[in-house]
């Protein structure tokens, strides 16, 4: 154990070392003490490495072809990266973490970093895309069908071949039977002996051109879309793939006064990049607007506020509240639980396991749909069985009760099963050298059991306040943040600041995201900073037994 | 409860004696487990009921069924794709706990046996991430997950891998937490000793720690097939065809109604669904009940 | 080390067999892209929630096998409209969207949907209202195929008459009430945190109103109705049927309980639409359906008219094939039925009407129901509108100050419109 090899290893590394690999004088399960390096672990090795070889190169081809450059870089570098790892006898703790971590980058470190970054904007429904896009949506969504014009039977044509060659409307006008074909350079008549017409007025078949189907059409959609062709009033936009009509946009962006025109009207909206829309003089705005950048307007709103930062702290010290009694309670009553059935002379402990974990075998929000019901003041189980007459959403401690004992429902089989486990696995040879000793059970539970379940559970209860401090379903689907003040709809007796965000940042005139993500960087600095602290403390008791 | 060792002396002479130390020893455990039982079960007594009505709803002051039909669950076989929704999510569910309670255990193991720079801010780094509201997170994934489906369709939404590789991001959450705690009340010289003995670090990992962290491994993996049936959020917004549903997102689909739905066939198939969830715990129950003890003798 | 060494070159060796497989794989997908231009086949995507999905998937998959094209109906359960702005924001949205009409509003200003050009002979097909509900900005954006309203519903073998008013049916009520023949005087669901939807019959009659409207008939969010004295007395006149009143409101009548509680023979009176008939028919009660009364010597009692419509995603990969099926296709009688049969709301297609109203006179009991009422507001601001005044709406009928309360709640719905 003294002699290392791998030198730049660093001696604390003690227990996860890589074992020494000059051939020590012990004895070896092993034959080939010299070479730890065993067979099988290098079959495993070399197949794992294989595959990720071959997911690699399975991946690359749709980049290279779509020409992500950057992409195809990350992707090589990862998978050298990954290849170096486990070729190399060094970074030990890496080839463990690894795994875990590329999945967690990917798919929860880039998302929290995207939403963050959204809170300095002004993201939301009206201001979701690009100024491009709601220049589009603009222009689109005024295309007007010109008065009194014709609405024409459309064909889909081309001259050349029906999946590349250039695309012709062939309209025929259903008052006089005359086709015309149109492209990019306008409509001409056609002769009527060279097409024939259905009776619906669709054009079957006309000299030099191949008529495309519907499965063809619709291959080429956004050609077709995008083909207009112009008439003396507006312009023959295809409307589907069987008709077709003369339209006009009535709205057009300007880029020389960075505004739109109304052409009926002659208003004008003015884009306003600091709030990310079109203005007008009179103050009316477009609905299409487009994300900017609001910089810290989203932060100083939360602080400012009085709707905001008004009943913030009442909020969060219930919300402290529902996390601690929701952790609370239900390890207290699992782990009571599990002390109870765990006994070698129990019998049918497995009926009770089977039976006590069903709650949460079962979808979540379908029981707590069934729990608001039970605790309604007039129809529910609760005060009909107990011949009360509360009103348990009515009012606000009752609520909160309420509320916690159906997390308590929901959660103690969770920590019910977690400490069983942990009972198991604490040596028995522990506690029977306490009762030896004459310790009374509750003497032995408390300097034996107790400490050794804590070191096990305690990162975990840890965890599950983190997870109920944000426990959102257990509030929206029960009492909504209710009961709320009648003079104040916005902030409710049972409230977390996640509901609380959630209603504020998506029951206003369409969702607000920027600001949501910005009350959650709030939140969630608040419970960093709890969870910190209390994760300090398990230091010490980490260092006990490591 | 820790007097097991005079547990099998018997005093015959008095049987009431003998009655009422039956009780302090293993009757009041009883009273404790079917008063848990009791509270347990009575509120999934209302969803047998509704599922058992043929009128399917979800309210009535009566916890007993009040009629019997099986109906509603005829009716979910033949009007909905239940067979697929229960396929999926088994596959899903099973394949996802599996490779996440591996990658966990990988994770954990060195969070508990190694001292490495920013091993504790990884931690905290690990608990500080599963604190974000996953709602905003949505925006972020239709993000990802649109060009990967362009590029990689065989991975984009819809598709079960897709949504597994999604899981995967959750891995190291709680569970590698739950599993670290655990790693670390094992006696460090079980390790050593093997070291010692030539054993490489991963010889000791899949040889020696993970046999004895048979329970935990157990718990967690049930926990993470119970999460993945039931995770409904992320798959909601992925799974969109009929056929590639899972139960969660299929059977919200029952109830999700604007303003009327079909809570009968939906208390059915919840009833189902907790089906897969009690066999897996009965397979993964022995290596619960187990334990250290047995593990800690062989080693 | 000769053993590491075989390692590698057993690594690489692996490697290339690996992706032997994996370029085989990929040659699929670059095929595809090569056949996309060449047009072989269009694809046609739609969302819907999960029962308008069972009952499109057949008619979809006709109109795929007689176009050749492939059509694909797919559920989103929860946040449809979320997620369909999302998802179209991003390039992965449907070709086409089914939806309520009041979306129209969040659609339009996230550029999410385009308009739809029907023809004059095709929008005269349609019922007036139904036209009214999907016009936003003097533009159509969607095709409507149902409209829906709420209605009293009565047992008859309880309440034989139809009551006139809202006072007429209180008496009614307590009578039974008195005979222990039912316990509820009517079911309006409420719940804890109210239902603006169900109570805006009474809160019309009472003189309230959301917002008033343009000159040119649209909605105008400048003028917002809640918290005027007009809304104050409307809620005052709501109070008094509340738990401290007459209990015929009560906050314990939900969402989940208040058509059980109908079926179950423990109210004479429901307000409910055409959803909970199927519910009644299957409880065997005997019922008749009538306008939802006003209150006696108050004004006219009109419900919300929502209309069920397709949408033409503007981001779709096949927008003229979207648009085909929206303009040519939804527009046919045939489609309507089908929808009525899976789900009875009144179709929106005259044509449609008539041909099931012979055989379901609910239906025309609940379109006349719904004759006076309003078109839902597509406003977007009408988002803002529906939890504070739910909210208020319980508080009042939990005995709060009206006049207090639904200030309050105006104060409220006006900070957050823009």
């Amino acid at each position: 154990m003294s002699t290392s090899l791998s030198g730049p290893e660093p001696a604390t590394q003690a227990p996860g070392r890589e074992p020494v690999r000059s051939g020590l004088p012990r004895t070896s399960r092993d034959a080939r003490n010299h070479a730890p390096i065993t067979a099988t672990g290098l079959i495993v090795k070399v197949v794992l490495l294989g595959l990720v070889a071959g997911i690699a190169i399975w991946a690359a081809f749709p980049l290279v072809e779509a020409g992500m450059w950057i992409g195809l870089a990350i992707l090589a570098v990862t998978t050298a990266g990954l290849f170096y790892l486990y070729l190399t006898r060094r970074h030990i703790p890496a080839k463990y973490l690894v795994p875990g971590t590329l999945f967690l980058i990917a798919f929860q470190v880039f998302p929290v970093l995207y939403t963050a970054s959204t809170a300095f904007t002004n993201f939301g429904d009206g201001h979701r895309g690009s100024k491009d896009d709601a220049i589009v949506a603009i222009q689109t969504s005024s295309v007007k069908q010109v008065p009194g014009s014709t609405e024409y039977a459309l064909s889909i044509a081309t001259k050349g071949d029906p999946t590349t060659g250039p695309l012709v409307f062939l309209v025929t006008d259903p008052k006089t039977g005359e086709v015309s074909a149109g492209d990019a350079g306008g409509l001409r008549k056609l002769d009527a002996a060279e097409v024939t017409v259905s009776p619906t007025g669709k054009v079957t078949a006309a000299n030099g051109y191949t008529i495309l189907n519907f499965g063809q059409a619709s291959g080429r959609s956004p050609e077709i879309t995008n083909l207009v062709v112009p008439t003396p009033g507006g312009a023959l936009r295809s409307n589907g793939l069987s008709r077709a009509y003369e339209g006009k946009a009535v709205r057009a962006y300007d880029a020389g006064c960075d505004c739109v025109k109304d052409s009926e009207t002659g208003k004008t909206w003015t884009a306003d990049e600091a709030t990310g829309s079109f203005v007008a003089a009179d103050g009316e705005r477009l609905a299409q607007g487009w994300k900017v950048n609001v910089g810290v307007q989203n932060f100083s709103r939360v602080l400012t506020d009085p709707d905001i930062s008004g009943p913030f702290f009442g909020t969060l010290v219930w919300n402290f509240a529902f996390a601690i009694g929701s952790t609370g309670l239900t390890f207290l009553l699992g782990m009571a639980i599990a002390l109870a059935l765990h006994s070698p002379r129990m019998k049918g402990t497995n009926l009770y396991r089977v039976l006590l974990i069903l709650p949460y075998a079962m979808p979540s929000f379908a029981m707590l749909l069934v729990w608001r019901d039970m605790f309604n003041s007039d129809f529910g189980l609760v005060n009909s069985l107990f011949g009360l007459h509360v009103d348990w959403f009515g009012e606000a401690w009752s609520a909160r009760s309420a509320v916690l004992l159906v997390q308590l429902w929901l959660g103690y089989p969770y920590m019910f099963l977690v400490a069983t486990g942990a009972l198991q696995a604490i040596p028995r040879e522990l506690t029977e050298a306490t009762s030896v000793d004459g310790a009374s059970p509750w003497q032995s539970f408390k300097s034996v059991t107790l400490p050794l379940l804590l070191v096990a559970l305690s990162p975990l209860l840890i965890a599950s306040f983190a997870y109920n401090f944000n426990n959102i379903n257990a509030i929206w689907l029960t009492t909504e943040g209710g009961p709320f003040a009648p003079d104040n709809p916005t902030n409710g007796a049972t409230d977390l600041l996640i509901t609380y965000t959630y209603r504020l940042a998506f029951g206003a005139q369409g969702a607000e995201f920027g600001m949501a993500a910005t009350v959650s960087i709030f939140i969630f600095a608040i419970v960093a900073t709890v969870s910190a602290i209390s994760f300090s403390r398990t230091r010490r008791q980490e260092d006990v037994y490591s | 409860m820790t007097t097991y060792a005079d547990a099998p002396v018997a005093n015959r002479n008095a049987t009431g004696k003998a009655r009422s130390r039956w009780f302090a020893q293993v009757g009041w455990r009883h009273l404790v487990g079917v008063l848990a039982v009791a509270f347990s079960v009575f509120p999934i007594l209302f969803v047998l009921s509704a599922a058992l009505n043929p009128l399917g709803t979800l309210s009535s002051t009566e916890l007993l069924p009040t009629g019997a039909s099986v109906e509603n669950f005829t009716n979910l076989f033949s009007r909905t794709a239940f067979v697929h929704w229960f396929l999926n999510s088994l596959l899903l569910a099973g394949v996802a706990s599996f490779v996440s309670i591996f990658l966990s255990a990988l994770a954990a193991y060195a969070f508990s046996r190694m001292r490495f720079v920013g091993r504790r801010v990884g931690l905290l780094t690990l608990l500080l991430i599963q604190m974000f509201p996953q709602f905003l997170a949505i925006v972020a994934i239709f993000l990802i997950f649109t060009t990967v489906t362009d590029l990689w369709p065989a991975i984009g939404f819809n598709t079960p891998w897709g949504l597994f590789l999604l899981y995967m991001g959750g891995a190291l959450g709680a569970n590698t937490w739950l599993m670290k705690g655990f790693f670390d009340t094992l006696p460090k010289e079980l390790d050593e000793s093997a070291t010692m003995d030539g054993a490489t670090h991963a010889q000791v990992f899949f040889r020696i720690m993970l046999p004895l962290v048979a329970p935990i491994l157990a718990v967690t993996g049930l926990l993470a097939f119970i999460g993945s049936i039931n995770e409904f959020i992320i798959a909601n917004v992925f799974l969109t065809n009929t056929e590639s549903k899972t139960l969660a997102v299929g059977m919200f689909g029952l109830v999700a109604g604007e303003r009327n739905n079909n809570f009968g066939m939906f208390a059915a198939g919840t009833l189902l669904t907790a089906i897969p969830t009690v066999l897996v715990f009965q397979l993964l129950q022995r290596y619960i009940v187990s334990g250290l003890t047995a593990g800690a003798v062989k080693g | 080390m000769r053993i590491r060494t075989a390692g590698v070159v057993a690594v690489l060796g692996l490697a290339l067999a690996a992706s032997g497989c994996g370029s085989s794989d990929s040659d699929k997908p670059a095929a595809q892209e090569s056949a996309k231009p060449a047009g072989a086949t269009g694809k046609l995507v739609i969302w819907a929630d999960d029962k308008r999905t069972a009952a499109l998937k057949p008619f979809a998959e006709q109109f795929g096998k007689d176009n050749g094209v492939t059509v694909e109906v797919q559920a989103v359960s929860k946040d449809l409209q979320t997620n369909f702005v999302t998802a179209s924001q991003q390039g992965s949205g449907p070709d086409v969207v089914v939806g309520a009409h009041d979306w129209i509003g969040n659609l339009v200003q996230n550029g999410a949907i385009d308009p739809v050009q029907l023809a004059a002979e095709q929008k005269s097909g349609f019922n007036e209202t139904a036209i009214k509900a999907v016009t936003f900005n003097g533009q159509v954006y969607g095709v409507p195929y149902a409209t829906e309203n709420v209605a009293l519903i009565r047992n008859t073998a309880l309440a034989p008459e139809a009551p006139k008013t809202i006072e007429d049916l209180v008496a009614a009520g307590k009578k039974l009430k008195a005979d222990k023949k039912a316990s509820e005087i009517l079911c309006l669901q409420s719940g804890q945190n109210g239902d603006a939807y169900h109570v805006y019959p009474l809160y019309t009659s009472g003189g309230g109103y959301l917002f008033g409207t343009t000159a040119n008939g649209d909605y105008d969010p400048k003028d917002l109705g809640v918290g005027k004295p007009e809304s104050i007395a409307a809620f005052q006149k709501i109070a008094k049927l509340g738990e401290k009143g007459e209990g015929a409101l009560k906050r314990s009548i939900t969402g989940e309980n208040s058509i059980a509680t109908f079926t179950s023979k423990k109210c004479a009176f429901l307000v409910s639409g055409p959803w909970a008939i199927a519910d009644a028919k299957k409880a065997n009660i005997s019922y008749d359906i009538s306008p939802v009364p006003g209150f006696a010597g108050g004004k006219e009692a009109q419900p919300f008219v929502g209309v069920q419509a397709f949408y033409v995603a503007a981001k779709g990969k096949n927008k003229a094939l979207a648009q085909e099926f929206v303009t040519n296709y939804v527009t046919k009688p045939e489609l309507a039925v089908a929808l009525y049969q899976a789900e009875p709301r009144p179709p929106a297609l005259t044509a449609a009407f008539d041909q099931v109203k012979g055989t379901d006179p609910d239906l025309a009991k609940f379109s006349e129901a719904g004759k006076n009422g309003q078109v839902l507001p597509a406003i977007p601001a009408m988002a803002a509108i529906w939890d504070p005044f739910g909210k208020a709406e319980a508080a009042i009928i939990g005995g709060a100050d009206p006049a207090k309360t639904i200030t309050a709640a105006g104060k409220t719905i006006a900070g957050q419109i823009k």
